[in-house]
């Protein structure tokens, strides 16, 4: 009867001394910047897809039919993610890694698929099918440039 | 989750049975033999997923008459778009390894859409949102 009394009790100031040191150290050091959003590289990606077409088709005015849908369609990732996108989220250190210069917008859009791919495979069941509309798309786009 | 895969089934037979007139039609034998193939291959992984076996329709209406290369053409395209529309409602029912099937049935199906455009003279081949209804 005692014991049972006590245990709890007991357990209570376990718990409680066990996160004291824990919630002292978030007091004395600056909070951590926000985690970014899982769909921030691909938004980054779109971005950057979309500014790659506008510099080939600045380059070669007569392949602004082809490749201006295609900038188009990044474009329209680009607004429906940021949607998406928690705006609490720190934008900053993903953007950090600037992507090195593909080969050809080719080898970008098939780079660019597999990280579409991989966070629709991460995605949760809400942002599953937006991520693989843009994993879909971008294959599209790889098969436009053939 | 039954629900979205007897709907993916049914694009996937629906899709089958188009590309019997298809490759005919639109001169793309080839071709269009190698997306049949591949639509059967997606429809009989569906039925192992299915709880129940589902009953096929008895026939298939198509959309619109298939009288020479430029409708078949132009079925085809809708036929792609159809299975890629039915495939993504999967995407939010399923994880791992099923949703990886999902999404790569969806993006098959994107890219099929796409060669087609590109056969018929479409402008543009693409669309931003494959498989969101248009």
């Amino acid at each position: 009867m005692r014991t049972s009394k006590t245990g709890p009790t007991r357990r209570r100031l376990l718990i409680a001394a066990a996160s004291a040191p824990a919630l002292a150290g978030c007091d004395a050091e600056p909070s951590p910047p926000p985690p970014p959003d899982p769909l921030q590289p691909l938004l980054d990606e779109a971005l950057a897809l979309a500014a790659a077409y506008d510099r080939a088709i600045a380059a070669d005015p007569g392949a602004g039919a082809r490749l201006a849908p295609l900038a188009a369609d990044h474009r329209a990732h680009a607004a429906e993610l940021t949607k998406v996108i928690n705006p609490a989220a720190n934008p900053s250190s993903a953007r950090s890694a600037a992507p090195a210069a593909p080969a050809s917008l080719r080898e970008a859009e098939q780079s660019a698929q597999r990280t579409a791919v991989a966070a629709c495979m991460a995605a949760p069941a809400d942002r599953a099918a937006l991520v693989g509309s843009i994993a879909a798309g971008r294959a599209t786009h790889a098969e436009a440039l053939r | 989750m039954n629900e979205q895969l007897a709907a993916a089934l049914a694009a996937e037979e629906a899709a089958i049975y188009a590309y019997g007139i298809i490759g005919v039609k639109a001169g793309q034998e080839t071709e269009a033999r190698s997306a049949e193939q591949a639509h059967r291959q997606r429809r009989d992984y569906l039925v192992t997923k299915m709880e129940r076996a589902q009953v096929s329709p008895a026939g298939y209406e198509m959309p619109f008459p298939v009288t020479g290369r430029a409708a078949a053409l132009k079925l085809a395209v809708q036929v792609e778009d159809g299975v890629a529309q039915a495939w993504r409602p999967v995407l939010a029912v399923t994880t791992g390894a099923e949703r990886a099937n999902a999404l790569a049935a969806m993006t098959d199906a994107a890219v099929r859409a796409t060669r087609w455009r590109r056969l018929a003279g479409m402008s543009p081949v693409t669309m931003a949102f494959p498989g969101r209804a248009k």
